[in-house]
């Protein structure tokens, strides 16, 4: 079986160089999935499931890092990354593969043999958590956020990658939680999140989400307006849905000074 | 300095009765204690009591409207009020002496000549003299006070033309990212090995920034036409590298290219813009950037339509804290920076700066 790969770069120039360079290096190899960003790209992969991973490092909203966090250890990631001192210095001590901008040929060589005999071997890949852990905080610099930032949706059969800033609100569904959210064009879509909705606000931002509801809870910039019913009860609007949800009376506290 | 907060009642002490004070007040009283001690018929004791209280008096009187009252009309000079209450506390003083020194004894002083003569004696040598003593002790305070303005005002200079220097010298280290340069370079390379057409203009545009990012130490001011020529490069750089996420407009007053900014200053803006705004946002934006001649003001603005101001921006304020130190050390107090988040996304970026022409 030939073996499958993904190239996520946001400079289009670099997509076309790396995939140009690896058609050279690597006959063999398919490109299946061109990415601009790191969301389009765990969605492609979760959908494709290509043997190999280029990931540039900086890429806007999910960063590669990020990117490879979702991915894991279901396929072999190579970094992309234009000369960067912090990036250089956390991969040359340990087992993550990189290449650097403009990416050389002699250097694109070494890094597809060893993906050749790695595949070949059929070795299973290395956890890398902590590596990834110990290069996002070099490359930024600061202590990532101790609140989810981004979260993995089932969406039917497809796999969506949604940024916690766009999401409505969520609601509880047995063992899952029902997220509600909207795209950058402001256009609503809902989906499924493996996870239950009390575990899933113990990870989020305090300040953001706010339960109003046992069983939902609300992302305060999404909210239009609220309207107070009386002194009990109030239903809260949203920006960008025409959904009402009703504030149970044990949440109200939460809206006496709005 | 003392102008800072109001001393307290401790210092007020220290200064009045400080060695400085004591070294004049002391060797005056000495002297006429032993010019009297060669005639005085009782004790010493009440001589050397009566001189060294009229000398201290005087000098807690000076002392005293030295500080108090803490305003006084603006027709009333402070020295003259301390050097007429030294004078006019002399004879009250003196009497305070006697009385105290002869308690007791009758006749009281002042029915007793040989006393009463003494008191006219000690009351006129210190009505000639406490004066003179005040007067001499201010001018020596206004020649001090003289010396630490001019030391105080030749470390205020050094500390400017340090920070200038320390300006310029962040200037020097702050340019061409490798980062942004390698990321270019491979952009480029791939231009040339595909056989682009644009590859000779993005060159062009990346040696227009890179001669313009390369600071000239001996040229502290550009003018806004070189700046404009800096940013457009930049731009059409970014551009080059990133087609679908970035748009951008430049819209200048043709008058506005001669006039005088410190380097940097459009492009740290647009810089930051990119950097912060459009780089980390999926879909990119729009940068539009206006420079226009209000009056006797040239107002800069670069809006964009990116993420905005965001909790985790990182070295935003390096950036806009070296322009702003550039921009005070070129014109003062009269530039301004202003940074304001736009509805529904993105960030207005406004300097001001006043008019100054230089030769294109």
């Amino acid at each position: 079986m030939m073996p499958t790969a993904l190239i996520a770069d946001d400079e289009p120039l670099l997509r076309e160089s790396l995939k140009r360079l690896l058609a050279q290096t690597w006959p063999e190899l398919k490109v299946v999935a061109i990415e601009r960003n790191g969301r389009a790209a765990v969605e492609s992969f979760e959908a494709l499931k290509p043997d190999v991973c280029f990931l540039d490092v900086h890429m806007p909203g999910l960063s590669g890092i990020e990117a490879a966090r979702f991915i894991g250890r279901r396929a072999h990631i190579v970094f992309v990354t234009a000369f960067d001192q912090y990036a250089v210095q956390a991969f040359d001590q340990g087992a993550l593969d990189y290449l650097v901008k403009p990416v050389e040929i002699a250097r694109l060589n070494d890094t597809v043999a060893r993906l050749q005999s790695r595949l070949q071997a059929a070795q299973s890949i290395p956890d890398t958590e902590a590596l990834l852990d110990q290069l996002a905080a070099r490359v930024y610099k600061h202590a990532q956020p101790q609140t989810l930032r981004w979260l993995r949706i089932s969406v039917g059969k497809t796999l969506r990658v949604v940024s916690v800033d766009e999401i409505d609100f969520l609601r509880s569904d047995n063992k899952y939680t029902l997220v509600a959210w909207h795209d950058a064009s402001g256009k609503p879509a809902e989906g499924l999140l493996r996870t239950p909705l009390k575990d899933l606000i113990a990870q989020l931002d305090a300040e953001q989400f706010v339960q109003i509801h046992r069983a939902v809870a609300v992302n305060i910039t999404a909210i239009s307006h609220v309207v107070r019913d009386d002194s009990e009860k109030a239903s809260i609007h949203l920006k960008h849905r025409t959904d009402v949800l009703p504030v149970s009376r044990t949440f109200i506290h939460h809206f006496k000074m709005m | 300095m003392d102008q800072s907060s109001p001393p307290t009642v401790g210092q007020h002490l220290r200064r009045i009765y400080g060695w400085p004070r004591l070294r004049v007040v002391l060797p005056v009283c000495l002297f006429w204690i032993a010019m009297f001690s060669m005639t005085w018929e009782v004790a010493y004791w009440i001589l050397a009591a009566r001189i060294l209280f009229i000398g201290l008096s005087a000098l807690t009187i000076f002392g005293i409207f030295e500080y108090w009252p803490r305003r006084l009309p603006g027709w009333v000079a402070r020295w003259v009020v301390q050097v007429v209450m030294v004078g006019a506390i002399i004879p009250v003083v003196v009497a305070i002496g006697y009385t105290v020194t002869t308690i007791g004894l009758d006749p009281p002083w002042w029915r007793d000549n040989p006393r009463l003569e003494g008191f006219f004696v000690f009351t006129f040598l210190g009505m000639l003299q406490a004066p003179w003593i005040s007067v001499a002790a201010l001018l020596k305070k206004i020649k001090n006070e003289a010396l630490t303005q001019a030391l105080t005002f030749d470390l205020e200079r050094s500390q400017y033309e340090k920070q200038a220097l320390n300006a310029r010298l962040r200037l020097l280290q702050a340019q061409v990212e490798p980062h942004f340069l390698f990321n270019t370079l491979a952009n480029v390379r791939e231009l040339v090995i595909t056989g682009s057409p644009h590859a000779p203009k993005v060159l062009n545009s990346l040696i227009a920034y890179l001669r313009a990012a390369v600071p000239r130490l001996n040229q502290p001011m550009a003018n806004m036409g070189q700046e404009l020529d800096l940013v457009r490069a930049y731009l059409e750089v970014m551009h080059m590298r990133m087609p679908d996420r970035l748009q951008f407009t430049l819209h200048a007053d043709e008058s506005a290219r001669a006039l005088l900014c410190p380097p940097m200053t459009l492009l740290t803006l647009v810089e930051n813009a990119m950097r912060h705004g459009i780089d980390p946002a999926e879909e990119g934006g729009r940068i539009d950037i206006r420079v226009i001649l209000q009056g006797t003001e040239c107002v800069a603005e670069v809006v964009d339509t990116g993420l905005g101001v965001h909790k985790t921006s990182e070295g935003l304020g390096t950036g806009l804290a070296n322009l702003r130190e550039r921009l005070q050390l070129a014109f003062g107090d009269d530039a301004t920076v202003m940074l304001t988040p736009v509805q529904p996304r993105g960030t207005l970026a406004v300097v001001r700066f006043p008019v100054k022409r230089g030769d294109e």
